[in-house]
């Protein structure tokens, strides 16, 4: 497995990342990443006619929000840096392009509007997730 | 029927959502109390589901099954991971992470709600 950097100390524990804090962290990537797979699943499923471009976005955000919660989960830093990095800048282009040409847009993604329709949580989302990637970083040097 | 039981889980939710949300201000771990509460959300969503399973193979349309389905499935694991969580992580993240599950379970429950009340 790419990047599958085991946890640090007992061979029991779970990865440095995926402890304390990083435990909620997982729980909300989790809860988005079946969120996201299964809204894309019934999208492209059921009509993807009808936007094809919003569907397709929907469904690499749930792949996203999938690697992200497995990179974070079993510590596997590299791979929870690109999607969580993949995420950002995706929540921020599609968040800016959805404002400035909704017509493009006509059915909502997880992205649209800076994840407005989740309580901006998906903007939030990669933030924390960089900030506790980052945190762990230093500790784990230490 | 299907829509009293929900609206009993989302109350039951919340009042768990705020129980271990004070155990996460006072920097306590989820106790074995608060997971027999988790315990009685759980069950009455089951009950829920067969409710709702049976209203269903009866003739009852749901206005949007695939999601409606969906929440189900989701509502159904989100505290038995959490649960799990708390057993493995003893400090207040397990409550941090308790809250997040039950508010997550109130919300899918608000969402089955509206896609259920076909009319």
């Amino acid at each position: 497995m790419g990047g599958g950097v085991t946890a640090p100390g007992s061979a029991r524990g779970p990865a440095a990342t995926a402890r304390g804090p990083g435990r909620v962290l997982v729980a909300v990537y989790a809860v988005f990443a079946l969120a996201a797979s299964a809204r894309a699943g019934v999208q492209l499923l059921r009509d993807f006619d009808e936007a094809p471009l919003a569907y397709t976005l929907s469904a690499l955000a749930a792949v996203v929000y999938v690697v992200a919660t497995i990179g974070l989960a079993r510590g596997a830093r590299r791979l929870a840096t690109v999607a969580v990095v993949v995420e950002l800048i995706g929540v921020l282009v599609v968040g800016a392009f959805s404002l400035a040409d909704p017509a493009a847009f006509p059915r909502a993604t997880v992205w649209s509007g800076f994840g407005q329709g989740y309580g901006y949580v998906p903007l939030v989302l990669p933030i924390l997730g960089l900030a506790w990637l980052w945190r762990t970083r230093a500790r784990a040097g230490a | 029927m299907v829509i009293p039981l929900a609206l009993v889980v989302i109350a039951l939710a919340l009042a768990l959502a705020a129980w271990a949300g004070a155990s996460a201000l006072r920097d306590r771990a989820v106790v074995l109390r608060q997971l027999w509460g988790a315990a009685v959300v759980e069950g009455v969503i089951v009950v829920e589901v067969v409710v709702a399973v049976a209203l269903v193979v009866g003739g009852e349309q749901v206005r949007e099954a695939a999601t409606f389905w969906g929440y189900v499935a989701a509502t159904l694991v989100i505290l038995p991971i959490a649960a799990a969580w708390a057993f493995a992580e003893r400090t207040r993240w397990s409550s941090v992470v308790m809250v997040v599950a039950a508010v997550t379970v109130a919300f899918l429950q608000l969402r089955m709600l509206q896609v259920w009340g076909a009319a």
